[in-house]
């Protein structure tokens, strides 16, 4: 064997658990512990929920779609009730619209503490993760208290909301924020104060601001690079015109900054849910919306825990939507691990990995891409059977 | 938290109570709005099947023993259910409440997740067969 010739040495990830408890596969191809090359593949846990909702009415897609994130499920309902709303011409009432914020920004607190745990335990301080995820549990609580539910709150109408607040909820949802507000005071003195946590997040997977920018990157992500990207800022959508959101960014673009500005998101957070409570708008909960919607296409966006999430809404006139595309803000992301994984060292990798906060199986969509006449994508059950008779002749 | 803040926390810990709960022996009340086994009222109901027609489940059917005398049995699909709660919403007559206290809802047999509410006679002429599936108003797709 010639060892002169330098060899290609390939080290697959996944897809059974690659740093995270979810389904992707990466290649590292690496020179002694340095990555050279990277690669991802995706589609682990294609659903089909796109096709399904094409053989759903409008109420029914609600709660599809919203299964689509189990941690983000409220931000997916809402995106597809602004949309669907834009569709029919109807705006949900000013109560509706703030508590969709209320929730929208709890659901928040729980997917940063929820990612700040899982950080912290890809990063072996698994004192940090049992502390994040017990204080978690506080918004968990508040979250079942006002909708029902721990997770799929199912706090959306389409038109509106279910669930209204009362006075013992507020004064839970107060003590409840007081409590984390203290605790996330703690967080941020560990992240950027613990000389063992540091070594992993200081100076690792640094993103600068141009390479976000190229990269397409969203959310906290980007904005731990100083892109002021957030769409609750740039097209304030519900309540955020009237409870307008500070844009809270880092220029570091390392993980530690990463970990600075979803923290820094969370005192946001409490901030803006404070303020809902005390200027709640009175009035109705629900707006009347159609059983039909004219034949229309629409976009609409908003700002999950992870970035922009994006739905594009298209109607024909009937009960059931003609196409609904979702586009998550994970696959944004995704693409920066490949690049940042290049030059560092193996073992940062599940760390630049959950950096992201990458959600795999909410991202797992098919794109058909046509390309002229010769299209090998779709078969036709003739073109199948042949393909059969042909493959067992052999 | 610096190294002392840590240790200072860490032997605070030792004499809280723990966060975790010794369940079934321990339980915490549940919250009022919590989404549990949905329960169906008679009386009211006058089978317009828009809680049948917008669950997302098919996790309702509504069967129809005389729709001049507004004799209805709702089947219920415990396993179907997702618990979404649109079918309270939409009943405009408050047939349809979700119970916060049943929650447990494991079964060792599949039968147990049918459930059939309504008037006793009723029930028992839908068991018995005398009121086909295909004479419900709505049969799951």
């Amino acid at each position: 064997m010639d060892t002169t010739v330098p060899q290609r040495f390939v080290v697959p990830i996944g897809p059974q658990h690659p740093a995270l408890k979810e389904p992707g596969h990466f290649e590292f191809t690496v020179d002694g512990e340095q990555v050279t090359g990277a690669s991802v593949r995706l589609g682990y846990a294609h659903r089909g929920i796109e096709k399904a909702t094409e053989g759903r009415n409008w109420v029914q897609n609600l709660y599809l779609l919203e299964r689509i994130c189990g941690i983000c499920s409220h931000v997916h309902a809402t995106a597809y009730c602004l949309g669907v709303e834009k569709l029919a011409g109807v705006t949900a009432p000013p109560r509706a619209q703030a508590i969709r914020l209320l929730v929208a920004e709890l659901e928040r607190i729980h997917s940063h503490l929820l990612w700040l745990g899982v950080a912290a335990h890809e990063a072996g301080f698994d004192t940090l993760f049992m502390y994040s995820w017990r204080d978690r549990e506080t918004v968990m609580d508040i979250l079942e208290a006002l909708t029902g539910n721990r997770v799929n709150y199912s706090a959306n109408l389409l038109g509106g909301v279910k669930f209204d607040l009362t006075p013992e909820l507020t004064d839970q949802i107060y003590a409840g924020l007081e409590l984390l507000e203290e605790r996330t005071h703690q967080y941020v003195d560990v992240v950027t104060s613990d000389a063992t946590l540091l070594q992993r997040t200081r100076g690792v997977g640094v993103t600068t601001r141009e390479q976000a920018e190229e990269l397409g990157l969203v959310g906290p992500t980007a904005r731990a690079s100083g892109v002021e990207r957030d769409i609750r800022a740039e097209a304030p959508y519900a309540a955020y015109s009237d409870f307008p959101v500070k844009v809270v960014t880092a220029t570091a673009g390392d993980l530690e900054a990463r970990f600075v500005v979803r923290l820094q998101e969370l005192f946001e957070a409490y901030r803006l849910i404070r303020a809902v409570l005390e200027k709640l708008p009175p009035g109705d909960l629900q707006a009347r919306m159609p059983r039909k919607i004219k034949p229309a296409e629409t976009i609409s966006r908003v700002e999950a825990p992870r970035g922009e999430l994006f739905y594009f809404i298209k109607s024909n006139g009937t009960d059931q939507p003609e196409r609904i595309k979702v586009r998550t803000p994970t696959l944004c992301n995704l693409a920066s691990v490949c690049v940042l994984a290049i030059g560092s060292q193996l073992a940062d990798v599940p760390m630049i990995l959950a950096g992201v906060d990458p959600c795999f199986s909410c991202n797992d969509r098919m794109v058909t891409v046509y390309s002229g006449d010769t299209d090998h994508t779709q078969w036709t059950w003739k073109q199948l059977r042949q393909y059969g008779i042909d493959y067992y002749r052999r | 938290m610096k190294r002392h803040t840590l240790l200072q926390y860490a032997i605070r810990s030792l004499f809280r109570r723990t966060a975790t709960q010794r369940y079934p022996a321990e339980r915490t009340p549940t919250p009022e709005r919590l989404r549990g086994t949905l329960h169906w009222n008679p009386d009211g109901c006058t089978g317009c099947c828009l809680c049948s027609k917008e669950c997302p489940a098919n996790a309702i059917e509504i069967i129809t023993i005389d729709k001049a005398a507004k004799q209805f049995v709702a089947r219920y699909h415990a396993d179907r259910c997702i618990y979404c709660g649109q079918c309270v919403i939409n009943c405009r007559f408050g047939c349809l409440t979700m119970s916060s206290e049943e929650w447990e809802n494991a079964a060792l047999q599949k039968q147990a997740f049918t459930v059939y509410y309504g008037d006793v006679p009723n029930v028992e002429r839908v068991l018995e067969g005398f009121v086909t599936q295909d004479s419900a108003s709505n049969s799951p797709a």
